[in-house]
Order: structure tokens, then sequence, then C-alpha cells
């Protein structure tokens, strides 16, 4: 048992924070729903920081914490599939990468645009196919989540199939939903904490009272919770605490992406903060792999048969 | 970053594992239903404790200086954690060991260690915390039981309550008031528990028979030597010596051993395959593991050589709520369990009900949290 960073893991992270810097803050008044960098894209996959897991001394954990240190970040950036799921997959596949359940394929998909990688997974196994245009609707315009979806149209007759058990995809695939929920609750708190210290009501801080530090306290725990589950999950391996790990991710960020806003006020209704670039990412997590009950079954299906 | 055990902690685990199963009784799981502090487990506690000690298992955490055998953190970990799965049958002597012992190491006088260390490291003797009072449980610092130094005797007058193992303990650890200068006239005063003047009153409880008491202090006369560090010093001497306990007991274990009972019994009644269930013990079951990893997390800092600091109180939270996560789940789907036909769930659920009250309420770690750990302006006072 050993919880600590190690040494590599550090200088990583210590790595990403001067990286992203510039992409740490959020242009005022920025009214977009959903912000995207294709230069932080670009210099992620230069510098190899979406490629760790396959490195034997840093792994699937280390690959964990990349993916919880980018989602803190305003911008959104597919990290999370490409750092954790492809791998197991097939690390030449083209990104971004889109995971998509066989039964479910009406929901909006993260990241989708032709050339993304699609992969299928489902009672057929696990198969991928290269998005083109006409495979794509786009979503209207001023869609809520801070993601960039679109909709399938529909699969190709044609997909390649991957020599991977579905249950394993479906495995990593939560562990990377939880280790981004980790940062975008991480995040979010970290942008509550700031304003509820300095808006003022009667006189002081709402911080100051304690209906709403109890709920903020509450969400610390959870947003502690989710960011050790997570990185259990991906270091064992283990599907159960894989479920487990989302399954918290996703309890979460349906209390925080209420919470936070609510917390607010009318300033949490604005695009003018940039809270929604956390919560509405969370959101739509929320929806992932049939939500809260899909992650439970899974998970009790994995500890007691 | 590794979550697994190395083999030598698997094979002491397994040790512990093992000396359970030769040395408790038959009908341990019947019995252990007596809770922790009542005289039949303290009873057994005493032989038991001293076979540990006989094994070298009783505080192979302290350091060998002390006569332990330098085990690390982990290991006392593993040692709290099949303990309390197995019903803590150390009783009230896990206090023993994990911090009354090497608090009187660090801060005795020579007396002090040579009374009472002995019976301690022979698995003897049973210490009772005489901290909570009636008008002071969270808001500690406001206590009242004064003592008096008069003609070399401290005499001891007012009440203590919810003070557990006092019914048989030997010796109180006792928080009294010398100044009225809140947290700094605070004195600790080692007390035999048969001094006259001394009234013990059990408290009926949900919790289990002689698990909670008052204690009534009336003109109880102890020895100035009787102090335990300086006049006002307590409260710097119980932070020192409860920071290693700011993590309490490992309830996320015993509450996950408890759902997989739950979960069995069920599952022979059929009544496991439908979606609500199998959802809400999963959820359960999240929460203990998720307590598990928040502790763990703190373990580290122990390890690494780091204080523990406000962080304890968002892991003790999280194990308080897997806690009573647990014990609603059974009450809600084994409900006989309570009621005679499982002793081993009744015996979790008697431990786990007051997982947010004992040893400072959830409410109170909410406080820290929101003051120390996200750094929140203060509440006005
Ligand atoms: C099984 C058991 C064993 C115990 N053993 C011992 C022992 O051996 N020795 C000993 O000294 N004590 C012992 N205690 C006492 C324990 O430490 C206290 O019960 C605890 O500190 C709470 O104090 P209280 O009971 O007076 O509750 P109160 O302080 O009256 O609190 C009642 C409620 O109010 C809430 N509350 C209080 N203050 C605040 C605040 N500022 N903000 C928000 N909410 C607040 C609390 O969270 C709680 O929910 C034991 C308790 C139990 C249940």
């Amino acid at each position: 048992m050993d919880l600590s960073l190690n040494g590599d893991q550090t200088q990583i992270l210590d790595f990403i924070d001067s990286l992203t810097k510039p992409y740490a803050g959020v242009p005022m008044h920025d009214t977009s729903f959903a912000l995207t960098s294709d230069e932080l894209d670009c210099e992620l996959v230069q510098n190899g920081f979406l490629d760790v897991m396959a490195v034997e001394e840093l792994g699937a954990v280390t690959a964990a914490l990349v993916v919880e240190k980018l989602a803190r970040l305003p911008v959104s950036v597919e990290s999370a599939f490409s750092a954790l799921v492809r791998p197991i997959i097939d690390p030449e596949l083209p990104r971004p990468i889109c995971l998509v359940e066989e039964g479910r394929l009406t929901g909006p998909v993260r990241f989708l645009k032709p050339g993304a990688s699609v992969v299928v997974v489902g009672a057929n196994g696990v198969r991928s196919f290269t998005a083109s245009a006409e495979m794509i609707a786009p979503a209207q315009e001023d869609t809520l989540y801070a993601y960039p979806v679109s909709f399938l149209t529909g699969l190709p007759n044609d997909m390649r199939k991957h020599d991977i058990a579905a249950d394993e995809v479906l495995r990593q695939w939560r562990v990377a939903l939880a280790a981004e929920a980790a940062g975008l609750l991480g995040a979010a708190l970290d942008s509550i904490t700031t304003y509820l210290s300095e808006r003022k009501q009667f006189g002081r801080p709402l911080a100051t009272f304690q209906a709403l530090r109890h709920r903020l306290a509450e969400t610390q725990v959870a947003t502690n919770c989710v960011y050790w589950m997570a990185l259990k999950a991906a270091g064992t391996g283990d599907p159960a605490d894989a479920a487990m790990a989302a399954l918290l991710a996703q309890e979460a960020a349906k209390r925080v992406g209420y919470d936070y806003h609510q917390l607010m006020g009318g300033m949490g209704m604005t695009l003018e903060h940039p809270m929604h670039l956390w919560t509405y990412r969370l959101k739509l997590l929320t929806a992932e792999l049939g939500g809260r009950g899909g992650q439970a079954l899974a998970a009790a299906d994995a500890i007691w048969g | 970053m590794d979550f697994d055990w190395t083999t030598e902690q698997q094979a002491f685990r397994q040790s512990l594992k093992d000396f359970l199963a030769k040395n408790l009784p038959e009908d341990w799981e019947k019995f252990s239903e007596h809770g922790p502090a009542s005289p039949a487990l303290t009873r057994f506690a005493r032989e038991f404790c001293g076979k540990l000690a006989d094994n070298g298992m009783l505080f192979p955490h302290w350091p060998k200086e002390i006569g332990g055998e330098g085990l690390g953190p982990w290991e006392q970990q593993i040692l709290a954690e099949e303990m309390w799965i197995a019903g803590e049958p150390r009783g009230g002597q896990y206090m023993n060991v994990n911090w009354i012992g090497p608090t009187l190491e660090r801060y005795g006088t020579e007396e002090q260690k040579a009374q009472y260390l002995k019976p301690i490291t022979d698995g003897a003797t049973l210490w009772c915390q005489g901290f909570s009072e009636p008008d002071a449980g969270s808001d500690l610092a406001s206590l009242r039981t004064r003592a008096e130094l008069k003609d070399g005797n401290y005499v001891i007058n007012g009440q203590k309550i919810w003070t557990s193992y006092a019914g048989l303990a030997d010796t109180c650890f006792l928080l009294t008031r010398t100044s009225n200068d809140r947290k700094k006239g605070i004195t600790i005063l080692l007390v035999p528990m048969d001094t006259p003047g001394i009234t013990v009153r059990q408290i009926p409880s949900l919790i289990g028979e002689g698990d909670i008491h008052e204690v009534f202090f009336d003109d109880v006369t102890v020895p100035e030597s009787a102090r335990f560090g300086e006049e006002g010093q307590a409260w710097e001497i119980i932070a020192y010596s409860l920071r290693n306990e700011r993590l309490g007991i490992p309830r996320f274990y015993l509450a996950r051993a408890a759902l997989d009972r739950a979960v069995s019994i069920l599952k022979v009644r059929g009544e496991f395959s439908g979606e609500i269930v199998r959802a809400e013990a999963a959820r359960c079951a999240a929460m203990c593991e998720a307590a598990k990893t928040a502790c763990y997390a703190l373990v580290q800092k122990r390890v690494d050589g780091l204080a523990i600091g406000p962080e304890s109180s968002s892991a003790r939270y999280a194990v308080v709520q897997s806690e009573r996560a647990v014990c609603e789940f059974v009450v809600e789907y084994v409900p006989e369990a309570l009621a005679g036909a499982s002793p081993y769930l009744k015996m979790h659920h008697q431990r786990g009900i007051v997982a947010g009250i004992a040893s400072g309420a959830a409410e109170i770690q909410l406080n820290i949290i929101a003051s120390e750990v996200l750094e929140l302006p203060r509440e006005p006072r």
C-alpha cells in the first residue's frame, strides 16, 4: 500500500500546470457554452501527456491523475478516453475518441466530429469506425453542455472489430468518467468557495452562514472521495472499484450540478460566471452508461455476482 | 501509488486472523453482542489482551524504544481493522494501546509510568476517558468539573457523562477545570476509579448494556502527583495524543462486512435479484470503499511522517455516511436482524449508529472542513 505521488507523477503534474497556465483563466464575460482549444490539445499530444498509461513506470494511475488535472481547466479537452481507454483498445486510434454504448445511440456524443474515432461497446463486442460528416448531426448552436457535442445519425455497416472484451472497455470507461469528474468537481468546488467567500449579504460573506458552509463541506467530502476512488479504480483495474468510483462520481455530480448554481443565486444563472463550464460537463457525465442506476447495478454484479 | 498490500502486510493480517480464529470462543458471535464496554466483554478482554501481549500482538505498532515492535501505521491500521471487524475483543483496551500508553510515555512522570504502563502492556487494565459533561459536549472547552489544589491534594467536584467503560475501568483520564481561562484552564488528572467520592451510574441505551455512564465526583481527593502534565496543559496534551486517533475506528471495515452479511442473507432467501435492492446495496458498498480510501490517504500521511490535519474530518464524515447507509440498508431489507435473527448485524447496528456522535459529532466535522479545509471565512461568534 502506498498512496503517495511518486517523483515522476509530481513532475508530470507540475509540468501540466505550467503548460496549461495560459488556459487556466476564463475570458471575462465569455458567453460561450463550451470552451475548447486546438492549441492546448496539440500541446498535450506533442508532450505525450495523453500516452502516459503505456509507460511502464507511469501506468493507469498516472493517466487518471493527468485526466483529473486537465478536467479542472475551464477549457474542455478530450483527454479521458484518449489517456485511459484508447491504450487498451488500440493506442493508434486517431483522436478524439468517442465512446458510445450499443443500445444507447441517441444521446449527445462528446467531441464527436469528422475524423473522430467512434468506439461502439456492447453485446457485439468492441467495434470502431472513423466518423465522417454524413454520420454526424450537429447539436443546436447553443446547447447547454460545456463539451462540444454532436449526434450520431447511425452506425456504418462495416466497423473494425477489436480484440478486447466489452466489459474491459466498460470498466476503463468508468475509470475515465470518475477521473474526469474528480477534476471537474475539484475545480467547481474551488470556484464556489471563492464566490461564497467574497459575495456579501446581510453585511457578511455568504460563506459565514452555516446552512451554506455545511453544504459546501459535504460536497468537499464527496469530491475527495471521488478523487481517491478514481485513482484506486485506475490502480487496481477491478471492475467493482470502477463501477463504485463512477457511481460516486455521478452522485456527486448530480448534487453539485444543482447546489453550486443555487448557492450563487442569479449569478449562477449567467454565462458571466464560469461555473457552468464545470457543472455542465458534470451534468452530461451523469447521463453516461445508464446513470447512477447503471453504475450501481454494475457494481452489484461485480461484487456479489 | 500502489493500492495492494505487500506480502508482509498480508502475512501480518493473516497472523491476526489465525490468532483470532484460535483464541475466540465458539459462540463468539453471539457473545460479542455484548457491547465493547459491557461487563462480559471487559472480563473476556482482560484475558484476551493478555494473550495478545504474550504473542506480541497487543502493541506491535509502538516504537521499539517503548517496547513495541516498531511496525508502521499500515500495520496499526490492519490491527485495528481485524480487531474491529471481529467485534473488538480487546474491549476498551484498544484505547490503552492506541493513545493512552504512548501519551503516558511522553508526558508522564517516572512514577506515573511505573504505576500505569505495565498493566497496559500486560493487557490487564481498563481506562476510561472523562471528557464530556452534561453541558460540555461538542463545546468541550466549556467543561466545569472543578479540581482545586488544597494542601498537596486535588479535590474534584463535578460530573462527567457518556463515559464509556467507566463502570469497570481502573483509571480515569480526567479533564478538570483548574482556572477559568477556557482551554488554558483545563488540567488532566489520572484518577483511580476506586477513589472514595466517585459514583458511576449506567445510562440505559440503544447501544448495549453497560456502555455509557454518568460519573459523579464529590470531594474526590487525589494527590498532586496524579496531575498529568502541568496545570492548563490538558488541551495541548490531548491534541497531541489524539492526533493519531483522528482517523478513529476503522468503521468502514465492519460496515462493509455487515453489508456482505446482509446480502448473503438476502441471497439465501432469493431476495437479492431486484434492481432496487442491488443498487442500494452497491451504493452502500461504494460509500464504505470511499470512506476506506479517504482514510487510507491519511494513513499514508502518517507513513510519510506528515501530520494529519483537518482533512481527517473529511474522511471521518465519509465514514459516518457509510455507517448510516449500511445501518439503514439492514433495517430496511433485513429487519429481523435487530430482533435477534443476526447477532452480528445487531452488533454492527449498535456500533454503527453512534458513528456520527461519539468522538466529535458529524456536524462539528463539517464545521472543521468549512473553516480549515475550505478555509471559508469564519462564522460570527
Ligand atoms: C457511544 C458514545 C460513547 C462516548 N464515549 C465517551 C467517552 O468515553 N468519554 C467522553 O468524554 N465522551 C464520550 N462520548 C461523548 C461524545 O464525545 C459526545 O456525545 C459528543 O462530543 C457530542 O456531544 P453531545 O452529546 O453533548 O451533543 P451536543 O454537543 O449537544 O450536540 C447535539 C447536536 O448538535 C450539533 N451541534 C453542536 N454544536 C454545533 C455547532 N456548533 N454547529 C452545528 N451543530 C452543532 C451536534 O453536531 C449534534 O448533532 C461518547 C458518546 C457516545 C455516543
